[in-house]
């Protein structure tokens, strides 16, 4: 099964010594889920003060400066993995620094059809940046919606996938399951704590996400407004900080 | 695998039904967990179990019952759901997920021996107290699926409606299929820390039962004869200490159920039940179990209480009571779980050992370190120390605070009582 990271911590957390160390012991973790081939992705997330927010009401397009949801602990990062189970998964997530000051979130990723093969592999191209963007869904208001509102959606986003991907900006997408199959981490005094649940409870809640190469942040938001999802909710535009492999 | 020599049908149809019907009651819950195994999904276990019955229903009345019954119930249960999976996709699954799931529950079927069913209601335990399920679903969750209560019999033991119920239900069930809860038993490393939030499900459960402090008590009693069950199928899949020691500890609990209260619903305290009325043979099964839990010398929080209630339930008076021992195991408690209930118990037990006045020393050095201020029992202990040392003034004041915080209504007429008869 595939799965999501969301590292949370407070920004200022962090000592720069400590994000260095966090980042070593972070990317050793990595290169040996690599060679198990459990990793999918992996990466630290630019400050949070850099990005923006995209909505779209009646056709036109708002942007608002700053994350989704303003809360002392912010979104630093986010790993994709392929494993076994939850167990496997939590296993994980309680040996990644950020789990000791702050909080992983761990989302089941949906599997649909029809998605472009991920190239996640892929080097930046000089030209391009890599951004993230995360999907935020009113879950109330698409359950109100109904199901073939949904999967109308779905089809709609996976086409984007596609314009994307003929462009060669696509790196990797997908939905999330509703929040409530969310489980949240930490590990304190070296005792894990495992709770039901997203990191933050909000009406508004992290659905999918895309991976994309763009020119700049403004291609970044004018891909994001794409996102069918955006006219009901928000997409949260996060550049990719780019480790050196 | 259903190639055994099949018994020769029986005669009487009548008796035929019966004989399904007794397989239903005592396997049907072990099948169910072997479904759940092989299939990952609550809801198709449930209904290929039940299709698996009805099948049984009409085919063993021509071959007669299988050798292994529950062998070949599992099997049949597996060949409906593959075949109800091909029939109808899951909404939102994709094609290639549902050929995945059909290969999987093949391969896993295969090698498998009906052995492993006792297994499988223990992967389904630890399954359904998941420490990424809510607390509320992990007890629903076990009550309904371990225990096979209907939802609306946990509704009731929870005072919630059957829709509620329900919906709480489903939500743990997409939790555990969609953020794929393995139906495992946990690796080594976590054991013990699952095999923590297991044993806390079925303490919660008894004491939900216990406490009867709402509701309709005959459902609430059935919580705790649920509770003691799952103790009992703990102990049988999996002699832990700890989990001895719980079982052996809600039966002393449950030894001085009829004694707690008086025919009109008010508190008898532990000194004043009548202790002939206590269950002698839970008392025996519980003292035999906590002996064999203490000599591993692994024992933790829940042998060390059932060791202070087995010496309760040894002593024929109060008075008889070995205080010495118990103030020693209440040191012990308070050292691997210091919380201040388990303090001012330990202070209950000196006040026995050493009169009332080392007592209330010690639940004032309590309130000094800023606990239990909120906590009526700990007022409601120290009026009782203090009215017996004749301190009656005092004794009024601390009823008084006890009776501003009480909440359940059979503790209030009992604290109502005590201040009513105090002597001015």
């Amino acid at each position: 099964m595939k799965y999501m990271f969301l590292m949370y911590s407070p920004e200022d957390a962090w000592t720069p010594e400590q994000w260095k160390e966090c980042v070593e012991t972070s990317m050793g973790i990595c290169q040996e889920l690599a060679s198990k081939g459990q990793l999918l992705s992996a990466a630290p997330l630019h400050p949070v003060t850099t990005g923006e927010t995209v909505r779209v009401r009646q056709g036109q397009r708002i942007v608002t400066v700053g994350p989704f949801a303003e809360t002392v602990e912010q979104l630093g990062g986010y790993y994709i993995i392929d494993v076994e189970n939850l167990d496997e998964a939590i296993a994980i997530a309680c040996r990644l620094p950020p789990a000791q000051k702050g909080t992983v979130e761990i989302r089941p990723i949906r599997n649909i059809d029809g998605l472009p093969s991920e190239k996640l592999e892929l080097k930046t191209a000089n030209s391009l940046e890599k951004f993230m963007l995360l999907c935020y869904d009113d879950e109330q208001a698409w359950a109100e919606a109904g199901p073939a509102a949904h999967e109308a959606a779905i089809r709609d986003a996976v086409s984007l996938t596609h314009r994307l991907d003929a462009k060669g900006h696509y790196l990797s997408a997908a939905p999330l399951y509703l929040s409530s199959t969310a489980t949240s981490v930490q590990v304190r005094n070296g005792k894990r704590i495992v709770t039901d649940g997203p990191f933050a409870e909000t009406r508004e809640v992290l659905g999918g996400y895309y991976i994309v190469l763009a020119e700049d942040r403004a291609a970044a938001m004018a891909i994001a407004a794409q996102h069918s999802g955006a006219r009901l909710g928000a997409v949260e535009v996060r550049r990719v900080f780019e480790l050196p492999s | 695998m259903n190639g055994q020599t099949l018994l020769p049908a029986k005669q009487n149809p009548c008796q035929f039904k019966n004989e399904i019907e007794e397989i239903y009651r005592v396997d049907s819950r072990r099948i169910f967990a072997s479904l759940v195994r092989l299939l990952r999904d609550f809801d198709a276990a449930e209904e290929a179990m039940q299709e698996a019955f009805a099948a049984a229903f009409t085919q063993w009345e021509q071959t007669g019952i299988p050798a292994n019954p529950r062998a070949w119930l599992v099997s049949t249960g597996r060949f409906k759901a593959i075949d109800s999976i091909r029939r109808r996709q899951r909404f939102g699954n994709s094609a290639s997920e549902v050929a995945k799931r059909i290969d999987e529950i093949a391969t896993l079927n295969a090698a498998r021996e009906s052995e492993d069913i006792e297994d499988d209601r223990l992967r389904l335990i630890f399954t359904c107290c998941h420490p990424a399920i809510d607390p509320k679903v992990q007890l629903a969750l076990t009550l309904r699926e371990v225990c096979g209560l209907t939802t609306e019999e946990v509704a009731s033991a929870f005072l919630l409606t059957p829709s509620s119920m329900a919906q709480r239900l489903v939500r743990g069930k997409a939790k555990i299929r969609e953020a794929g809860i393995p139906f495992a038993i946990p690796s080594a490393s976590d054991f013990q820390e699952r095999l923590d939030s297991v044993l806390a499900v079925v303490y919660l459960i008894f004491n939900e039962g216990y406490s009867a402090s709402s509701g309709d008590s005959l459902t609430r009693a059935e919580l705790s004869f649920e509770a003691i069950r799952l103790g009992r199928l703990l102990v049988e899949l999996l002699p832990d200490p700890e989990a001895i020691g719980l079982l052996a500890l809600m039966l002393f609990q449950e030894s001085r159920h009829k004694t707690r209260a008086n025919p009109d619903g008010d508190l008898v305290l532990l000194e004043d039940q009548d202790r002939s009325q206590w269950d002698a043979k839970m008392i025996a099964e519980g003292l035999q179990l906590i002996s064999h839990a203490l000599s591993t010398r692994r024992f933790g929080a829940y042998g060390i209480q059932a060791a202070i209630a087995a010496v309760h339930a040894s002593a024929k008076q109060t008075e008889t009571t070995d205080w010495a021992h118990i103030v020693a195991l209440y040191s012990a408690l308070f050292a691997i779980n210091p919380s201040p209930v388990i303090e001012l118990n330990w202070a209950v037990a000196i006040a026995m050992k050493d009169g009332p006045a080392a007592g209330i020393e010690k639940i004032e050095s309590i309130f000094d370190q800023g606990h239990l201020e909120d906590y009526h029992l700990a007022h409601a202990a120290k009026a009782d120390l203090l009215r017996r040392l004749g301190r009656n003034q005092e004794a009024k004041i601390a009823y008084e605070k006890a009776l501003a915080l009480v909440k359940q209504e059979p503790e209030r007429r009992f604290l109502q009582n005590r201040l009513a008869n105090l002597p001015n």
